[in-house]
């Protein structure tokens, strides 16, 4: 059980760290069973709905990782989600929901150990939160 | 075959930004803005090539004697030519550099061909102003770079038709084969053989394709939302301390002056722009012409090689589609498109959604352009804008998949 808590969804660029060994069938890391990997074209694609969706569907942090800033490979696709991602925090907050459960990192092709580090170390923020947290929320309508 | 060799090449490039991030915050990564670095060597060039330009004198008798006064006299004159030709090679290192990691990176293709394109006419056009740029020195080098030139050029042994003209009545005096190898060195020395027009044909075929440069950049950026031209002020700082550096320590110097029947059996070999001319010692200057216009012919394809179902399914989700119904006309995705493949029209008739009753003007996705890298959907609150692929509904079923177990 507490292996798969807290619940963790990540998003991550499809160019961004390699993760094709590292994750199993059904999405989750090998490493950490307990973070569910969503594949996404540019972590610029993501819209922070989605994000805000996997927390109040149950999710105990979400976190985006893209490209090393500068190397995006559509140009500005990790800039522009981290904006996005800070007003997304700003929102939380008026919401009382911790900003720190959603957290934005960047990793390239090749830094797979950092990257299972960081997330290591958010899943241990968040489970320092307490798992309970949002779901009791009313869920959102789904597609609006 | 080709896409493996190219996945080894990107695994390489992005092992070395391993390596780089180690030593630097990523964002100062020079290989992450390395046209920004080859702007600023050719601003380098530009200002420092006007100062000479103030100096020099194109003819054949005092060609070399102005670059002669120009170094030995002038204060700081030997410095500037310095920095003219180190700043030369860091240019061509640097759009190298910068045209390998766009290769290897993927950023070049389907419809980000408008960069590579015109970086293909910009690569061309550096060569040739730099290798111009070694003969107007008129040393011997320069002298041999002419003759060598003159003579790949007349290699070319293709001949067509052109009409001639007469002042006869009938105006028409028959046909003559024209050489277009002689005709293009011609054109070169201004005349048949190297002659008094010779350097002033030169310094215009130096100052007119270095300002074309600039032309061609427009069309380099004109796609790019934003383009990175100029890299952080600790690398300009640097650059232009190694290259003021590189040009104190190593003086650029003439060699003696050129004889009107002078044939240097060797010179000092520049590989970011002579390296053509060594080639010329093992291969027929044929052969050579080939080889150069071969590579050339293969830098304008590379944007076509690939086919589009050979890219990884998630890069390739089809391009973006504007849900109209729901679109307000915010204007939030055409600033965000880092390709500037959306614009605004204004709206032919309101939307259907509460937001998009009102609205003024609508978002259009112009095909050619777009990249397919989703930017815009995570810039629409609306959600009146999908990746056909990867739509929003399956994102979400994915999220709640998740979330359910
Ligand atoms: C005069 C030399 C050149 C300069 C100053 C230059 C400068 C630049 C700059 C500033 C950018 C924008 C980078 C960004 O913001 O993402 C860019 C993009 C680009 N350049 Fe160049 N460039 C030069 C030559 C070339 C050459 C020789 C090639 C290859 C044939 C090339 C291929 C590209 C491509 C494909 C892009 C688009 C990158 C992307 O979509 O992310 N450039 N260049
Ligand atoms: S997907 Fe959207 S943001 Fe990306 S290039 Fe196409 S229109 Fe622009
Ligand atoms: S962001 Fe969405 S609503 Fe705004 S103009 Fe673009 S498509 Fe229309």
């Amino acid at each position: 059980m507490s292996d798969l808590s807290p619940k963790i969804i990540g998003f991550v660029c499809d160019w961004s760290v390699a993760l094709a060994e590292a994750v199993t069938e059904d999405g989750r890391l090998r490493a950490l069973p307990n973070v569910h990997i969503i594949m996404v074209p540019c972590s610029g694609f993501l819209r922070p709905q989605w994000v805000e969706l996997a927390l109040k569907q149950g999710a105990d942090g979400a976190f985006v990782c893209g490209c090393p800033y500068g190397d995006c490979l559509n140009r500005e696709g990790n800039y522009l989600i981290r904006d996005r991602i800070q007003q997304m925090r700003r929102r939380l907050q008026r919401q009382r929901v911790d900003p720190d459960r959603v957290a934005m990192i960047a990793y390239g092709f090749h830094d797979g150990e950092a990257f299972i580090a960081a997330v290591r170390e958010f899943a241990d923020r968040v489970r320092a939160m307490g798992t309970a947290a949002p779901s009791a929320r009313a869920p959102v309508s789904g597609s609006s | 075959m080709y896409k493996r060799w190219l996945r080894a090449l990107q695994r390489a490039t992005l092992r070395v930004d391993v390596f780089i991030n180690r030593v630097y915050p990523s964002e100062w990564n020079p290989l992450y803005f390395t046209g920004g670095l080859g702007n600023l060597f050719l601003v380098v060039l530009v200002l420092s090539g006007i100062f000479i330009f103030l100096y020099y004198m194109p003819s054949i008798d005092s060609a070399h004697n102005s670059v002669s006064y120009l170094t030995e006299r002038v204060p700081y004159g030997g410095l500037i030519r310095g920095i003219h030709r180190y700043a030369a090679d860091g240019f061509m290192l640097a759009i190298l550099l910068h045209l390998f990691r766009n290769w290897f990176t993927d950023r070049y293709l389907f419809s980000r061909d408008s960069p590579w394109i015109s970086g293909m006419f910009l690569l061309g056009f550096a060569g040739f102003v730099g290798v111009n740029g070694y003969m107007m020195a008129w040393d011997d080098r320069g002298q041999a770079l002419l003759a060598m030139t003159v003579r790949v050029l007349e290699s070319i042994n293709l001949r067509l038709p052109f009409l001639v003209i007469t002042t006869h009545p009938l105006g028409f005096g028959g046909i003559e084969w024209v050489h277009v190898g002689r005709a293009t060195a011609d054109l070169l020395t201004a005349g048949p053989g190297i002659g008094e027009g010779t350097l002033v044909r030169l310094l215009y075929m130096h100052v007119v394709p270095a300002s074309t440069l600039f032309l061609l950049l427009w069309w380099h950026y004109v796609r790019l939302r934003h383009p990175k031209i100029w890299p952080p002020a600790t690398w300009v700082l640097f650059c232009l301390g190694a290259v003021t550096f590189f040009a104190a320590v190593v003086p650029a110097v003439s060699g003696t002056p050129a004889q009107p029947a002078g044939k240097p059996a060797a010179f000092p070999l520049d590989v970011f722009y002579l390296l053509p001319y060594w080639l010329l010692k093992f291969m027929g200057p044929v052969v050579v012409v080939v080889l150069g216009v071969a590579v050339f012919a293969y830098g304008f394809y590379i944007p076509y090689q690939m086919r589009e179902e050979q890219i990884e399914p998630l890069r390739h989700a089809g391009k973006a589609i504007v849900i109209e119904p729901n679109c307000t006309g915010c204007e939030l995705c055409y600033y965000d498109c880092p390709y500037n493949a959306i614009v605004m029209a204004s709206s032919p008739r309101p939307g259907q959604t509460r937001a998009a009753a009102n609205r003024k003007l609508v978002a259009i996705v112009l095909d050619s352009r777009c990249v397919e890298c989703g930017i815009c959907i995570g810039a629409c609150p609306f959600q009146a804008l999908e990746l056909p692929q990867i739509t929003e509904a399956q994102i979400q079923e994915k999220v709640l998949a998740a979330c359910r177990t």
